[in-house]
Order: structure tokens, then C-alpha cells, then sequence
């Protein structure tokens, strides 16, 4: 169904556990061990912050413009939902084949091109190639068909399965419930902007992130100091904050936290939310803001660089 | 690059793609499928071709059982070579909600092939739909469909329509042609190849779009020109099906204004008659919303060229009803054989101008009109004693890879030139 997750493809058939994700992937090394040997690539999350083209200062929450809208709690760029979509079509794609025999730049793009059309956003497919051609020259073909014909590939091994649901919409609804400001709700956004590059869309509920989102808003609530240029201060503030909120969830009648951070405990308990699952999902941003340090985006390059043109996988 | 895969996965139907296939190719080719349509199907012949391509009948090969309608989507051409241009938005659509959708009122998706540049989706096959029911009806004099047939009917279908919009999909185009019936009578809704999710949309519903609905069945403030329609423009379209099966003539027969040369779409002014000399002219009294339409000066304009009093102020819908019940010969009085009182509060809220006001899909079904009369069954054909005849299915072009005929463009997107070039037919 289209509105509700339960029933949805999403749910059914692209959930997947930790165990069946290292499955899935130790499989593809099995098989190929050669080129895992030939062509090694970056950590996969590095790999997708290279693709969403995202600069560290990203990281900062959206204070300035994208606010006004947020609080709308209705808009948001088309661009930004499409760009979701878009890497969830990637990361579901990647689960059925070998990255390694693939040309990731005609992937990536081609998701992007297929995501638009789904979120009611279409762009024209020379639009596309051309963007995509001014971003990786070498890489991407100037001919539109080789896009169209890779979308016949993701729609094939998505079986169809276009529909995704994303936790934009958990925190909008949440917003008045939990009234969070809209700094809060900016901040919220970022992080689930940035969950995106991690498994985590693969290995839980829209509605989980989002809680996991407004946790680290509100309980971290990372001052500007901690939060401007780089991701380790956050990366820390949250594995103690962390700790703190696990304490705070053990110790009902404690002194703890704010009353602030208290009504959201208490709603969180009310709300049936998976805490053990919020939490696991705290620690995986948590690592990837600590991977990130070691983000380069001239090594990504390389690497696919030369996988790609030994392999002849843009032709 | 290249798609080679050496592990099995299921596909959607839960059965699992043989592996034998993917070699096909060698590496670094593109795409190829995975399975074919003629290795799993055997076409029995071609039912209808549309804008979006071809429907074919066709019968499970291989074990798989069964009758299936095979819906081809027309690949685009340059020349006589068939490119890979991008599949059309509205193909995108029809893919994506019929793989999410389950619902026994609703089209029941077989599973989606895509081999040799084109599109197959292979549903159910359905024998019948209510324009061919209609139709029928009319041959060769007019005889009523029975009351409880058309019950039963409209039931099914708000049914099917409420699961749509609980799972916030708008249909855009409900139309007895588009609305299924099975041998044994259930009722599909079918073609959602204008249908969409209406959940937040990113652009205002109306810029995707400018012209929804076959013109008869379009709700008035379509026809007013609003940006942000919502369900109610379903439950208007339900409304005129309801009204046509039991005066079997479409109620709203208005003809389409094209558009013109700037491709800004037209006040349809005489489908905008056609409802008020139904209805009665809408005010601001009983549609508020009415005055800050687009087309509210066009109405105007409308109701000035009149003589004073040429149009009614008030509906003549239950002379209207009246008459269809006479003429068709349901009886008079409020038993099994008419759809009554009730019914004719249902169809008037069916047909309410405000869309505000109109009768939602959950509302209809809890109306006094099924609720009385007792119950309602799941075949629409019980106690019937009539056949109607199968779907004509014909021979003249039998090969599923190679048939397309020329259309017409179904909507404005800037990739739905797959659905909208014409292209001359193709003989391998």
C-alpha cells in the first residue's frame, strides 16, 4: 500500500537484518574475489558521501533559508525528496549486484532520473545526462539511451518496487506533538539527510530514524561551537549523549535530564518506539560522522576511476 | 555495464528467476530480461490499443495457469530503430502503485516484464467492464440492468475507491470503460495510469497534469479550473457512472473544447451546460469556494450570454432520476427492483458541486442505499439471468513484439513522449 508502511513493498521486501546485509555482500566477494582484490573501493559510506556531493559543512543544520520552509512543516525542496529516493534506489540496487560490475556514476544517475518521476518531479533524460555530464565528464556517455536502458535495469531488479517511505514525514507530523522548535526540526532534517549515507535506510522503519532524528535535535541539541566545521565534536557528543539517555530511560524517578528532554523520554515510552533499535541507529550516525574524517574525495575518485575505465564499465 | 547476476532472487510473483538466463549476454552489453513474455505466456489475440500502447489476451505457458490481459506499453522510435528515450512517467506510475496496491476491488497485477525495450504488465483477465455491461443493455432495445446488479456495482467500486484513497492514491480517471468485472463478478478498478499519490505532493497536483478525467465524467471544479483537486473529483466520476448505468447514457454528454495552439488548456463550457442544465448553476450560496476558482469569470460570462431564468437555479436532478426510473422501467415502488429514495440521495450527493460537501467513498458506503435492502453480494451478476458476451478478442495482430499504433497525447510531462509519438507500425 501506498500510504501505509506496514503493508508496503518497502517493508515486505526491502528490509533487511544486519546478519542478511553481510550476507548479501560477503556473497558478492565470494563470487568475485578477483576484482574485490583488483578494484578495492572506499568504505561504502564514503563512497556515498562522494556520490551525494556533500561538502563537511553541510553538516551544519539549514538555520538560515530552508527553515522558513521547514516550518511550513509541508515543503521541502523536490530536489531533497528525489535525492532521498534517489539513494535508497542506489543502496536497494547494490544489494542485488556486485558494485564492481557496474559503472556507480550511470547508477547513480539513473536513479536519480527514475526518483524524479516518482516523486512527481520529472525531469527531461537530457536534462539529466547533461547535469550528470557536468559533474563526471568521463564517465557519463553523452548518449540518453545508455540511461535508458539502465533504468530498465533498476526498475527490474527493484521488481517494481518504486514506492519508498521516508522519516521527512514522521518528523513533520511529529513536529506539533513533540513541539519542537524549528531549529529542532532543521536539525532533524540534516540528520536524516545524512542517515542516507549509511545502511540505515535498508535496516529500519522510516519512523525509527525519525524518532533517532529528533533524539539527537533535541537531547544533543550540538551548540554552533560543537557543531561548526567538523563532525568529531558531535560524533562525541552523542556517543555520551548516548549514554545519558540510556541512563535517563533506566532511571524513571531520577533527577536527570531537563523537563524538556523528559517529556520527550516520556513520550518515547508511551509511543511504543523500538528504544533498542532508535538507539542502534544513533551509533551508526555516530560512526559515520567518525568515518567521515577520513573522507577524500580525490581517493574516491581514483579508486572508481580506475575501476571503472580498466573494466570498460562506461562503455 | 553490465547486469550479470549469479544468485537466484524471487521475483514478483514469489517464484524464482532462473538463473540460465542471465548469460545471455556477455559482460558490459546493458540489460537484458530476465525472463521473456513468449517463454511465460501464449498470446491468444489483441483485445484494445490505447495511448499507452496494446492490450493482448494471453494464457500461463509453463505450468502457470490461467487467462491474463497483457497491457504492452509503447516503445519510442526513431525511425524504424526502437531506442531506449526513458520510460513515461505515467508507465512509471502504473508500475510503482500497481506493485504496492492489493485490494479485491483493485486491478490484480501479474507481474511486470520489461524485454526489448517495452513495457509488459500482465493482470488478471477480467471478461467484462462496464462499458461493454452498458453497452449490452442497449441491444437490441433498451433493457434496464436490475437494480441489485447495479447495487452491487457501485458498491464494489466505492469499496475498491476507498482503499485508493485511504492509501492517499487519486484514480484521475474513472470511467465505465476503465472500471473491470470478472466472469464471476467482481468488480477491478483498473487503469491507474493517471492515478497518483496525493500524500504532500511536491508541485501543486495541477502542474504535472493540466487535464485529467475523460471530459464526461469530470468533476465541476476540474472544470472550473482548480489547482489542488482531491478525491472528491473520484467520487464525482462515481456519481456519473451510477447516473449512466441506470439510464444507460452517459448523464454529462458534453463536447470537448481542444486545446489550442499555446496548449492553455480551454474553459469547457459545454460540458459546464451539460451539468447545469442537470444541476442547476452553481452559486456561491451552496459552493463558497466557487468565487476564487480560476474559470469563476468564465461562468459568469456563461450565465450573462442566457437569457434571464434560461438556466435553473436549482437541480433538476430528481425530475432527472424520475424520468430515468420511468423510462427504464424500474418499479415504483421502494422494493428490490429500484434503487428508490435512497438511491437517489446517494446519486445527488455523488453529484454534489461544493467538493467540500460531496460524499466521501467511506460516507457512500455506509449510505442508507446499501444499508437498506439487505445484502449486498460480492457478484454482481447473483440472480442474474442474463449472459452477456465475452471481450471481443481478435486475431488481426497477434504479435505481442511487434504491434503499436498511432495515440494521442494522454497528458503535458516532458518525458511522456514514449506514450505520445505517433509511430507507424513496425513489422519484424
Amino acid at each position: 500500500m501506498a500510504a501505509n508502511y506496514w503493508a508496503s513493498t518497502q517493508r515486505r521486501h526491502w528490509l533487511f537484518s544486519r546478519e542478511k546485509l553481510a550476507e548479501i555482500r560477503e556473497n558478492f566477494r565470494e563470487r568475485d574475489k578477483v576484482a574485490h582484490t583488483q578494484f578495492p573501493l572506499p568504505d561504502q559510506r564514503l563512497l556515498n558521501i562522494y556520490f551525494s556531493q556533500r561538502k563537511r559543512s553541510e553538516l551544519c543544520p539549514p538555520l538560515t533559508m530552508p527553515t522558513e520552509l521547514i516550518k511550513l512543516g509541508k515543503r521541502m525542496s523536490t530536489r531533497q525528496q528525489a535525492l532521498a529516493t534517489a539513494q535508497v534506489y542506489v543502496k536497494r540496487f547494490y544489494t542485488k549486484n556486485e558494485i564492481r560490475h557496474t559503472n556507480p556514476y550511470l547508477v547513480v544517475t539513473t536513479a536519480f532520473y527514475l526518483a524524479c518521476k516518482m516523486e512527481e518531479c520529472p525531469q527531461h533524460i537530457r536534462f539529466v545526462v547533461g547535469e550528470a555530464r557536468g559533474l563526471w565528464p568521463e564517465f557519463i556517455a553523452p548518449d540518453v539511451s545508455k540511461l535508458g536502458e539502465c533504468e530498465f535495469s533498476l526498475i527490474s531488479e527493484m521488481n517494481s518496487q518504486l514506492i519508498v517511505h521516508h522519516p521527512y514525514r514522521t518528523l513533520s507530523e511529529l513536529q506539533p506533538e513533540l513541539s519542537l522548535t524549528s531549529d529542532e526540526v532543521a536539525l532533524a532534517w540534516s540528520v536524516i539527510n545524512d542517515h542516507y549515507l549509511t545502511d540505515l535506510p535498508l535496516l529500519y522503519p522510516p519512523h525509527v530514524i525519525a524518532v533517532m532524528a529528533i533524539i539527537v535535535a533535541v537531547v544533543f541539541k550540538p551548540s554552533q561551537t560543537s557543531f561548526h566545521g567538523s563532525a568529531a565534536p558531535l560524533a562525541s557528543a552523542m556517543r555520551d549523549g548516548g549514554m545519558n539517555i540510556l541512563a535517563a530511560l533506566g532511571d524513571k524517578n531520577g533527577n536527570g535530564p531537563p523537563p524538556r528532554i523528559q517529556r520527550l523520554i516520556a513520550w518515547l515510552a508511551e509511543s511504543e518506539v523500538d528504544i533498542k533499535a532508535v538507539i542502534e541507529c544513533t551509533q551508526e550516525l555516530v560512526s559515520l560522522y567518525e568515518v567521515w574524517e577520513q573522507y577524500s574525495e580525490k581517493h574516491c575518485k581514483e579508486l572508481l576511476g580506475r575501476m571503472v575505465k580498466s573494466k570498460n564499465l562506461d562503455k | 555495464m553490465m547486469f550479470g547476476k549469479s544468485f537466484p532472487f524471487y521475483n514478483s510473483l514469489g517464484g524464482f528467476y532462473p538463473q540460465s538466463l542471465d548469460t545471455r549476454k556477455p559482460p558490459g552489453t546493458g540489460y537484458t530480461s530476465k525472463v521473456r513474455v513468449r517463454d511465460r505466456y501464449h498470446i491468444v489475440g489483441f483485445i484494445s490499443s490505447g495511448t499507452y500502447g496494446r492490450v493482448y489476451k494471453a494464457l500461463g505457458k509453463n505450468g502457470q495457469k490461467g487467462e491474463f490481459a497483457i497491457k504492452k506499453f509503447k516503445p519510442d522510435k526513431e525511425g524504424e530503430i526502437v531506442q531506449y528515450t526513458g520510460l513515461s512517467q505515467s508507465a512509471i506510475r502504473e508500475m510503482a502503485l500497481c506493485s504496492e496496491l492489493d485490494h479485491p476491488n483493485v486491478v490484480q497485477l501479474a507481474e511486470i516484464i520489461l524485454e526489448d525495450k517495452c513495457i509488459f504488465m500482465v493482470f488478471e483477465y477480467t471478461e467484462h467492464d462496464l462499458l461493454q455491461i452498458i453497452h449490452h443493455h442497449t441491444q437490441p432495445q433498451r433493457h434496464a440492468i436490475p437494480a441489485l446488479m447495479v447495487r452491487s456495482i457501485l458498491f464494489q467500486l466505492l469499496n475498491g475507491l476507498l482503499y485508493l484513497h485511504t492509501n492517499w492514491v487519486l484514480h484521475r480517471d474513472l470511467k465505465p470503460a476503465n472500471i473491470l468485472v470478472t466472469s464471476s463478478g467482481a468488480i477491478r478498478i483498473g487503469d491507474l495510469g493517471l492515478a497518483r499519490l496525493f500524500y504532500k505532493p511536491l508541485n501543486s497536483l495541477f502542474s504535472g497534469d493540466k487535464v485529467v478525467v475523460t471530459i464526461w465524467y469530470r468533476a465541476p471544479e476540474l472544470l472550473m479550473g482548480s489547482r489542488h483537486y482531491t478525491p472528491a473529483v473520484d467520487l464525482w466520476a462515481v456519481g456519473c457512472i451510477f447516473a449512466e448505468l441506470l439510464s444507460l447514457r452517459p448523464i454529462f454528454k458534453g463536447e470537448e473544447a481542444k486545446m489550442d495552439s499555446k496548449k492553455t488548456v480551454p474553459f469547457q463550457r459545454n460540458q459546464m451546460v451539460k451539468i447545469i442544465d442537470i444541476m442547476g448553476l452553481p452559486t456561491k450560496e451552496i459552493w463558497p469556494g466557487l468565487v476564487s476558482m480560476p474559470e469563476y469569470s468564465q461562468l459568469q460570462s456563461l450565465a450573462m450570454s442566457r437569457a434571464p431564468g434560461h438556466f435553473n437555479r436549482s437541480s433538476n436532478l430528481e425530475v432527472w432520476y424520475q424520468n430515468c426510473l420511468k423510462s427504464n422501467g424500474y418499479s415504483a415502488n421502494s422494493s428490490a427492483g429500484t434503487p428508490g429514495a435512497d438511491g437517489f440521495d446517494l446519486l445527488s450527493r455523488l453529484l454534489e458541486y461544493d467538493p467540500t460537501k460531496r460524499i466521501t467513498a467511506q460516507e457512500a458506503l455506509e449510505h442508507p442505499y446499501f444499508k437498506n435492502g439487505g445484502p449486498i453480494s460480492a457478484n454482481c451478476f447473483e440472480g442474474f439471468e442474463g449472459k452477456y458476451p465475452h471481450r471481443r478478442v481478435t486475431q488481426d495482430d497477434n504479435d505481442i513484439r511487434s504491434g503499436s499504433l498511432p495515440g494521442t497525447k494522454r497528458s503535458g510531462l516532458p518525458d511522456d513522449s514514449l506514450l505520445g509519438r505517433a509511430t507507424k507500425r513496425l513489422k519484424e
